[in-house]
């Protein structure tokens, strides 16, 4: 059977991160991306799949700009067999329905048994494209998976993160979608021969005129999914901080510690 | 009645979830600067042998609680919930759907809201009507920063919020429940049930410790640990951690701190190199007195602590552990 893993690239954590002018975003300009680390995780999970003979084809998919090809590229220099990269202008600021719409088109004739997602990503943090995708192929899904055992050609059985240490067990039939949560498995780094191996993959190109999507519909979809305002956090009470040589910071903890703790 | 707002009642082990409450606080609240009727607000209970739950949540905030009962939705599946959420959704057509943001709640919603060809709002910390127009707020990248959204023309505009965003109602209330068939059978699914389970089970309870110091991603390596280690053993306290340090194996997971891990209430918690994100957090905002020590000064973990250092760990920690003991010396 076939797998295909929906990634995207985000911005590395450590970015200088800055809002934009109309107070709506991120500024990009400044942020340095790398592939989404949850997504890191889904790949590794049918890369195993694939080097136990269960998964013949791993394929990637990302949709976004010109810059995400080079997440595509990782994930073929760490083992996908080849990657499809939705790329449009109309899909600039779109909203994750319309999103989703574009990859469901784009897979659904692809005779995919799984189809493999991280949990969330870690820019946005919606937790969406995974289960639209499920819902629009009319497919069965499971989020936040932590373990995965691929039972015969026809279900898998998964385990889901619940909350208090708990985990359900469910069985899901095939086709299915599945997002995976961290500490699935300890995702394998490219190598070098992956790196080079990678040059000759195919990376092909959709455009939503592809995929049969008309960009107004993308456009009247993101109406219904608008950013007014991103801000950083309301401070709150917010702590005092503390700055000084680490001795003289260190003796001011222990003392205030003691006097709203007691435990020193 | 018409209904404005449809909540889903979620419930687990013969008793319903705090957060149905807490969601059914926010539709009153909701409701009030909408100006619509208590009397639209309605909730879903999906099950089997449901009624009496159904019965608790008319008794507290619902005017009316739809009662879907099948064999087939005995136990959550997302298939299963997110049939019989969709269907009610078509004849009650709400403005407004709420579903908790819990494992199964983040699990269903975006399923119906999809088949319903509408966006979803996740993990809302808030909801509030600006100027007429209902405004979800949320965190984005990781807490850093909030993120208002508007849904526009949307029927309904589904959320799934997070715990504690609004106070649980409280008010005894006469509401009606109406059983409803719930429309699915065992065999149109595709999700089937096949247990719960409890995760590895550790030889550390976080739980009871009063005194927790945590290391995160910050640390670098599984064997940076040992400062964490020393300032706990020097406190006589617990070492915790943040997901991504028993994701990469440092520390085992009985160790992690936060929504996927263990909540804790110590009397102090020190956070060394962890940025705080929504997940962390839920899990240790209960603390008594909260120290972090972070390099970046806009990190989320500063919004919860009581004292905070913006600084390098590696220096501070050490430090941190001389004064302790210097100071238990001294006393």
């Amino acid at each position: 059977m076939k797998a295909v893993v929906l990634v995207k690239q985000v911005p590395n954590t450590d970015s200088p991160f800055r809002i934009n002018g109309a107070g709506t975003w991120v500024d990009e300009g400044n942020l340095t991306y790398s592939l989404n680390d949850y997504d890191r995780y889904a790949l590794e999970e049918v890369l195993r799949l694939k080097d136990a003979g269960r998964v013949a084809e791993v394929v990637v998919l990302t949709a976004g700009p010109e810059r995400a090809a080079s997440a595509l590229r990782t994930c073929l220099a760490t083992g996908a067999d080849r990657a499809l990269h939705i790329k449009d202008d109309a899909l600039a600021g779109a909203d994750p329905l319309s999103v989703a719409r574009a990859v469901a088109a784009a897979v659904k004739d692809g005779e995919f048994s799984l189809i493999l997602a991280g949990l969330q990503a870690d820019d946005d943090n919606y937790m969406q494209i995974g289960p639209f995708v499920a819902r629009l192929l009319d497919r069965p899904c499971a989020t936040a998976v932590t373990r995965l055992e691929s039972k015969d050609g026809a279900t898998v059985r998964v385990e889901r993160e619940l909350e208090n240490n708990r985990l359900q067990i469910v069985d899901l039939m095939l086709p299915a979608v599945i997002t995976v949560q961290t500490g699935i498995n300890e995702p394998r780094y490219p190598s070098l021969k992956g790196i080079m191996a990678a040059k000759k993959k195919e990376i092909r190109t959709l455009t939503l005129a592809d995929l049969g999507i008309d960009p107004a519909s993308v456009a009247a979809s993101a109406a219904r999914f608008r950013t007014v305002r991103l801000a950083p956090p309301p401070k709150g009470k917010g702590a005092e901080i503390l700055s000084g040589p680490a001795d003289q910071i260190a003796r001011e903890l222990v003392k205030r510690i003691r006097e709203k703790t007691g435990v020193i | 009645m018409a209904c404005k707002i449809l909540i889903l009642a979620e419930h687990e082990g013969g008793s319903i979830r705090d957060t149905t409450f807490e969601l059914l606080g926010l539709a009153h609240r909701l409701a009030g600067e909408a100006a619509w009727s208590a009397a639209e607000i309605k909730a879903l209970v999906i099950g089997q042998g449901v009624a009496g739950l159904a019965g608790a949540v008319a008794a507290r905030g619902a005017a009316e609680v739809i009662c879907a009962e099948a064999d087939a939705v005995k136990d959550y599946t997302s298939d299963g919930y997110a049939r019989v959420i969709e269907s009610v959704v078509r004849t009650e057509t709400p403005e407004i759907l709420l579903i908790g943001h819990t494992p199964n709640g983040w699990d269903c919603a975006p399923l119906v809201a999809a088949g319903l060809g509408v966006p979803i709002a996740t993990e809302c910390s808030g909801i509030a009507l600006e100027r007429g127009r209902p405004l979800f707020t949320r965190k984005a990248f990781n807490g850093k920063f909030i993120q208002v959204l508007d849904l526009g023309d949307a029927r309904p505009k589904v959320a799934t919020v997070q715990k504690g965003a609004a106070p649980a109602f409280a008010t005894a209330t006469i509401g009606t429940v109406r059983s409803v068939p719930a429309g699915v059978d065992a065999g149109q699914l595709r999700a089937t049930f096949a247990g719960v389970r409890a995760g590895q089970a550790g030889a550390v309870d976080l739980t009871q410790a009063s005194i927790i110091v945590s290391g995160g991603r910050g640390l670098g390596a599984a064997e940076k640990f040992a400062i964490i280690r020393e300032l706990a053993a020097a406190l006589g306290g617990q070492v915790g951690a943040s997901r991504p340090v028993t994701d990469m194996g440092w520390l085992p997971h009985e160790h992690q701190v936060g929504s996927s891990g263990v909540t804790v209430n110590p009397k102090l918690y020190i956070a060394c190199g962890i940025s705080g994100a929504i997940q962390h957090i839920v899990g240790m905002k209960g603390s008594g007195y909260i120290v972090a020590i972070n390099k970046d000064p806009d990190a989320p973990i500063f919004g919860v602590a009581d004292v905070g250092v913006v600084g390098d760990l590696f220096e501070i920690v050490p430090a941190l552990t001389g004064a302790v003991k210097e100071a238990k010396g001294r006393s």
